[in-house]
């Protein structure tokens, strides 16, 4: 922050304990814009304006650019991180809404919805290097930690496709509850979660015998169940806790990574669907669409410290790794 | 000359409410775990309206034209005292307002459903009397002072169909508003009591 404040000349702080200042972009669904969220202050320090409809958004793996995909233009746009505008794009193909970079940080796989395939994109080059055909309705991506495996989730036919990156051919397919929308291997890939909206649960899969292990499940008391509707997964590095945004129930259940127990639920914001850590694992943040806002939970005790309003339905996270 | 374009009401996209003309899903009501991890209120259900204090302040909270930093600034001018103290006024207060704004909703709803009627309805009279027109015009000599008036008819219910459907569109969005004021204000109560 101070470099930007000083145009460009760094001064070195007065030695002190400073709090780690990572970098929150969050992608406004609506208002077609990414709100920055500076992670000492908890404000919006800056509104990048983008294309129609943005949803999926992450940093690059060298952090220069936040790729986010907007849907509504059948593009990916790429921001650039020190100016924060927008400096080029990458073809994704049509509608694309979740994607997942590998971990060279060289390749890009885009889920594209309405033309039941996943796009494989050279970032460097700006290129299209192939397609995948997976099942109707492709959403969820999620990669194995080696990047061997690229598992897809299909939100009709409710199946999780697996597929070789190598030679790019599924090698297997599960099935999972109704409408499977988000994919996340532990870091050990040890266990994939896979979250079904409408089926309510998380089936936790065994990637190498691809078979369903166990289902997480939730209860809230006073709630509808058809009113808890499972979203988001992140886990974190040392795979002892997961954290599964649960859409209209307005809540986060915080889950054992052992037992596959809830060990709490926290209310959050409304309709909250995606969620990102802080590289030091020390926040959660949350998107809250239907409210507008990122709830702040503080992870060591469990407790929502803060609400930001942000933009129009906010869907994805990202957060800078330094 | 005469709009050939048959009407369609609503989206009917679900099943289980065929009146429910929004675009938007119908949730009927709001459940208190979708918006309060505080205490339970079925104690207080029906005793918050016997103390004046809370029940104009529910009055200002539900109230739209209240803007939310001045809510946000009376719910934590009322929850004073020590944490029990603040949880009881809070719970009370929480009891007020989800009652109240559940209504409204619930109000707003069945209206909406009531005018989906409606509008089917005025359709199926712009059908039948679109069908009898080209019947009247089928014939020969042509009873020309029948069809202008069939005509008539016919454009005018279109017109009103027409602007019964924008302002549905725009109604739709009143129980989403009220929806997250509920969430908002029951998050400042929660908020203000933990402090």
């Amino acid at each position: 922050m101070w470099c930007r404040m000083m145009l460009g000349i760094c001064f070195a702080l007065v030695p002190a304990v400073e709090a780690a200042a990572f970098e929150a972009y969050v992608s406004n669904e609506k208002g077609n814009t990414i709100s920055v969220i500076d992670t000492t202050a908890w404000k919006v320090v800056e509104t990048i304006k983008v294309g129609q409809r943005p949803r999926g958004i992450a940093f690059t793996k060298d952090q220069k650019y936040v790729l986010v995909a907007v849907g509504d233009d059948d593009t990916i746009q790429m921001i650039d991180t020190t100016s924060n505008k927008v400096v080029d794009t990458l073809p994704s193909g049509p509608d694309p809404e979740l994607f997942i970079d590998d971990p060279t940080g060289k390749f890009l796989y885009v889920a594209n919805e309405n033309d039941n395939t996943v796009t494989i994109i050279d970032i460097e080059r700006r290129a299209r290097l192939g397609e995948v055909e997976v099942g109707v309705e492709p959403e969820g991506m999620g990669l194995s930690p080696d990047g061997k495996i690229l598992v897809n989730t299909s939100e009709t036919t409710n199946m999780v496709h697996f597929i070789d990156t190598a030679s790019r051919q599924v090698v297997a397919n599960v099935l999972v509850d109704a409408r499977p929308r988000y994919a996340q291997f532990k870091d050990d890939g040890s266990e994939l979660w896979v979250s079904s909206e409408i089926g309510g649960t998380v089936s936790v899969i065994d990637p190498v015998k691809h078979e369903v292990r166990t289902k997480i499940v939730f209860s809230i008391p006073g709630m509808r169940a058809e009113a808890i509707q499972p979203v988001g997964i992140n886990i974190t590095r040392n795979g002892k806790t997961g954290f599964v945004a649960l859409g209209p129930a307005n809540r986060i259940a915080v889950v054992d990574g052992t037992t596959h127990q809830v060990q709490k639920y926290l209310l959050v914001g409304q309709r909250v669907w995606h969620m990102a850590l802080t590289p030091d694992e020390k926040y959660l943040l949350t998107t809250n669409g239907v409210s507008n806002d990122v709830s702040v939970i503080d992870v060591a005790s469990l407790k929502v410290i803060d609400t930001i309003q942000v933009g129009e339905l906010p869907w994805g996270i990202t957060i800078s790794q330094h | 000359m005469l709009c050939a374009v048959l009407p369609s009401v609503s989206n009917a996209a679900d099943q289980r409410y065929p009146d429910w003309p929004c675009v938007q899903a119908k949730v009927p009501e709001i459940s208190v775990a979708a918006v309060w991890e505080g205490p339970p209120i079925e104690q207080v259900a029906n005793t918050w309206q016997n103390e004046p204090k809370i029940k104009d302040l529910v009055t200002l909270l539900a109230a739209r034209r209240t803007p939310m930093q001045d809510a946000q600034k009376s719910i934590a001018e009322f929850l004073t005292g020590d944490a029990a103290a603040k949880a009881d006024k809070g719970k009370r207060l929480f009891a007020g307002l989800f009652e109240t704004l559940n209504s409204q909703r619930n109000e707003v709803m069945n209206g909406l459903e009531r005018l989906a009627r409606s509008e089917k309805e005025l359709a199926e009279r712009i059908r039948s009397d679109t069908s009898a027109l080209r019947e009247l015009q089928d014939k020969s000599p042509p009873d020309l002072s029948k069809i202008d008036e069939l005509a008539t008819r016919v454009e005018w219910n279109s017109r009103i169909f027409e602007d019964r459907r924008k302002s549905i569109r725009y109604a739709c969005e009143v129980p989403v508003t009220i929806d997250k004021r509920l969430f908002a204000l029951s998050r400042a109560i929660q908020q203000a009591a933990e402090q």
